[in-house]
């Protein structure tokens, strides 16, 4: 088992843990603000996958192992869950806009 | 050996600790994409469901946003002093990793506790698997699916806890096990993150 020399301190997770809890606190302000509905959605899209990268990096340790595992987390989550949603959400679309609807 | 194959063996840097990183490390990774694929399933499906009803509840008036947010907070204040208790292992101040793992089982438990009270409290108000007060069945059956698997997993992160705790106190636990709890209950917080922003914000 190879024992990796530690590379942070107690800071570097209590800083991590103030910049999740700023983003929430952003999140829940920008969900009380009018924005448009496909704005809005895309905002909040884009700041869920920021703390959840964060979270993975910082708290996972994900930043300090070799690239390779991370392209095989990246590779097997991220890109099947793009395929799954890609392949998914026109077809509701098609039916929400369907004569038939 | 070809100079890919001998390319793709440097990557491995493969025997017992593939990646460089530990065998232990590696498969709870392994685990944890295919455990984040059943969420991404759920979760697609989910948005199938409510792209495809024409009447989805507006969440704010159905939960209380603050609460939900208090919950979110305990979640990620819990990851927070898991990664500290890990830290605390790995330089080897073995009675603090067993106080910060003891922190972060307490913030599972009040997550868990206020899960249970937020389904109480839904239930109480007329939502069922296949009914609801608020229009679209299947509201409330993405509620029960999405907060249940994730509740079953936190449930799942505080056996694990547990056994971590006691394992330090008796000195079984090695260093590496706080690490792989630590993964997990991150994981854990990983998905609230989805299901907070996918089913209570959007």
């Amino acid at each position: 088992m190879a024992t990796q020399p530690m590379q942070t301190t107690i800071r570097f997770y209590w800083i991590t843990w103030t910049i999740l809890l700023v983003l929430t606190v952003l999140m829940l302000l920008i969900d009380q603000s009018p924005l448009p509905r496909l704005l809005f959605v895309l905002v909040m899209l884009v700041a869920m996958l920021v703390k959840a990268s964060i979270i993975a990096a910082n708290f996972m340790h994900m930043r300090f192992e070799r690239i390779a595992l991370a392209w095989m987390v990246v590779i097997g989550l991220l890109i099947n869950g793009a395929i799954l949603f890609g392949l998914i959400v026109p077809d509701a679309l098609r039916a929400v806009t369907s004569e038939a609807w | 050996m070809s100079e890919a194959a001998v390319g793709v063996a440097t990557r491995w840097a493969g025997g017992v600790c593939p990646f460089d990183a530990g065998w232990k490390k590696v498969m709870m990774w392994v685990f944890i994409i295919t455990d984040g694929l059943l969420f991404a399933g759920f979760l697609a499906a989910y948005g199938y469901a409510r792209l495809m009803s024409g009447v989805w509840p507006d969440q704010t008036e159905v939960f209380s946003l603050p609460f939900i947010a208090a919950m979110t907070f305990v979640l990620i204040t819990s990851s927070a002093t898991m990664a500290t208790a890990v830290w605390a292992s790995e330089t080897g101040q073995t009675a603090s990793a067993r106080r910060y793992v003891t922190f972060t089982l307490v913030g599972g438990l009040t997550f868990l506790g206020m899960q249970a009270y937020e389904w109480t409290h839904f239930i109480g108000e007329g939502a069922r698997l296949a009914s609801n007060p608020w229009g679209d069945p299947l509201f409330a059956a993405y509620f029960f699916l999405l907060t249940g698997f994730h509740g079953s997993h936190v449930l799942t992160g505080l056996i694990v806890l547990t056994k971590t705790v006691l394992g330090l106190s008796t000195g079984k636990t090695p260093v590496a096990n706080v690490e792989m709890a630590g993964l997990y209950w991150h994981f854990v917080d990983l998905v609230w993150v989805f299901i907070f922003t996918f089913f209570y914000l959007i």
